[in-house]
């Protein structure tokens, strides 16, 4: 009987703590494989303890690979995408939340009807529209549909549009143009919707793979997704530094995570469950 | 000066309106909206930018649907759904519930929750990447850990029938805790008066799951899948890094197989057909998602 109830007790613990093992083991692997000596990587069985750790993987890739720069890439892109975003789709979003004009619910119902296309799988007509811009290999070949995406204009529009009435007018009455309605009553109230829709728009650059793939074609200009793919691309698959790569690649978005978590998670929930802003 | 201006524009709000949607539209009319009909355009020719391109009509369409290979991948494209969907949903829900259920009473739900979280962070090439390794033939470690415990258990990445579903499982490492996130939202907006009645009611946990949480939870739920649905269709990174589409073409998906038509063999106008094809798919069936969930009424 007293057995019972100390299983019972303890059983979603073990339950719990063991399934968030399971979920971590991929992580540890990369991180342990990425200091191993290159010989003691490919083991059987495998082994999670070498005779020695190193940093020698590391040393390859930055010798062989300008990994610094396609960080630097990815940290342009995506703090382009994520500024741009944030300006055109707060216009967008407070002209269709607070001002009236003719066809103004037409063309929102055809932008959230685009919000459900990938626009990723389309690549062969975008592959060539920026060949005719000629931003193939560019930044903003990379960043400028990320920044067209209808969904932070949609997002901003639902908090938009819940701020009171009262608010706006009472501005209005002390002589305030609708630029000054935006930017003295609705940008100060949303500080919490722009930060979750920034942390979303800069997750989103920051991990896009199969446009970014097409569009930068040169080595230098690549972001570190695809940078990635690239270390994957040699005869021998030298695991130690793929895997040494992918580590690396990790690091920056952990150490925002172990920052920021709360507001993270809280930013993705809002982004995520979309009517619910 | 400045407040005539001002004056102007509030009693001509439709132009004013206008003029704030103009740098996002425009934006998008070009770079989103635009390309869908330039590939509708580009699907009817034998496209060719060199030497010139030929009006075909749907001879592209008709090529592809007489295409073993087309066919193929439009069917891995339906199996692998049907694996992830499933999958992340369930764990997303199933880890939703935990986390909410025992992070009343208990200790250290949060860093569970973050470590469920954090994969959905990382970069398709690093999820890939890592599954690859852990799924080596002769050197993974889950593959090594399975094959030691099951000796007739299969070699995932180069089996036909094995590959998809370990592809699927990645996936659903890598997206299920961003499902749970935004579950436990929907279970926490749930009103705790509502279990308390129930509980003096005599209900068990199993009625309060069927009667209470489903009931309410029901449109998160939905919501989940649609963004799952449009996600699982679209996979390419995990299939180009893990299989490329192998062994054979057993994990060749539609996205796959639009870049080897379009990039590698230069068939543009076909490959722009599959993209058609697999955007319109995509579209009716988040259409069909959206109608069941009546999101419609969110615009109002």
């Amino acid at each position: 009987m007293k057995a019972w109830r100390i299983i019972k007790r303890y059983l979603p613990y073990v339950i719990m703590y063991g399934i968030a093992f399971l979920w971590i083991i991929p992580i540890l692997w990369m991180a342990d494989t990425a200091f191993k000596p290159r010989p003691e990587i490919l083991t059987i069985p495998p082994s999670w303890i070498p005779s020695h750790f190193t940093v020698e993987n590391i040393q390859r890739l930055f010798a062989q690979w300008p990994f610094g720069r396609w960080v630097l890439n990815s940290v342009i892109v995506s703090s382009f995408v994520t500024l741009g975003s944030l300006i055109v789709s707060t216009l967008a979003a407070f002209s269709f939340a607070r001002l009236h004009w003719r066809g103004r619910d037409t063309l929102f119902m055809i932008l959230l009807v685009f919000m459900l296309l990938p626009w990723q799988v389309n690549v062969i007509p975008l592959f060539f529209t920026m060949t005719k811009f000629g931003f193939l290999n560019t930044y903003q070949g990379v960043a400028l549909q990320m920044i067209a995406m209808p969904i932070g204009v949609f997002l901003l529009r639902q908090f938009f549009i819940n701020i009171p009435k009262e608010l706006e007018d009472a501005a209005r009455i002390d002589g305030c143009s609708s630029f000054g309605v935006l930017t003295r009553v609705i940008i100060p109230v949303s500080k919490p919707v722009f930060a979750a829709f920034g942390v979303y728009m800069f997750n989103f650059a920051w991990n896009e793979f199969f446009w970014s793939m097409i569009v930068l074609r040169k080595s230098q200009m690549v972001t570190l997704p695809v940078g990635l793919k690239l270390l994957q691309g040699a005869f021998e698959i030298d695991y130690g530094l793929i895997l040494a790569g992918a580590f690396m690649a990790s690091l920056p978005s952990l150490f925002v995570f172990l920052l920021l978590r709360r507001q993270i998670i809280r930013g993705f929930t809002l982004a995520g469950s979309g009517s619910k802003g | 000066m400045r407040k005539r201006i001002g004056e102007f524009l509030y009693r001509h709000q439709g132009l004013e309106g206008i003029l704030y949607v103009l740098p996002f539209v425009s934006l998008w009319a070009v770079f989103l909206a635009w390309p869908v009909g330039y590939g509708i355009y580009i699907s009817l020719f034998d496209w060719n930018p060199m030497r010139g391109s030929k009006f075909v009509g749907l001879a592209n369409y008709i090529t592809l649907f007489h295409e073993p290979r087309f066919w193929n991948a439009f069917g891995n494209t339906f199996k692998f759904a049907g694996m992830t969907i499933p999958l992340i949903i369930g764990l997303g829900f199933a880890f939703a519930l935990m986390v909410w259920g025992w992070g009343r009473t208990r200790r250290g739900t949060t860093a569970v929750q973050a470590i469920l979280f954090f994969p959905y962070l990382l970069t398709v090439s690093i999820v890939a990447i890592v599954w690859k390794w852990l799924l080596d033939r002769d050197f993974g470690l889950v593959q090594h850990t399975l094959t030691s415990l099951i000796p007739s258990a299969p070699v995932f990445l180069t089996s036909t029938t094995w590959a998809l579903p370990a592809i699927a499982l990645a996936t659903a490492w890598w997206l299920a805790g961003y499902r749970m996130v935004v579950l436990q939202a929907g279970l926490e907006e749930i009103p705790q008066d509502l279990f308390e009645a129930a509980a003096i009611d005599g209900a068990r946990p199993r009625h309060q799951f069927f009667h209470i949480i489903l009931p309410l939870i029901k449109p998160s739920l939905l919501f989940a899948l649609v963004l799952t649905i449009i996600s699982a269709f679209r996979t390419f990174g995990q299939v180009l890094l893990m299989t490329d589409g192998g062994p054979g073409r057993s994990t060749e998906v539609l996205a796959l197989y639009l870049y080897r038509v379009g990039f590698d063999y230069f068939q543009v106008g076909k490959a722009a057909a599959a993209g058609v094809i697999l955007l319109f798919m995509i579209l009716l069936l988040t259409l069909i998602g959206v109608k069941f969930l009546g999101l419609k009424s969110e615009l109002q």
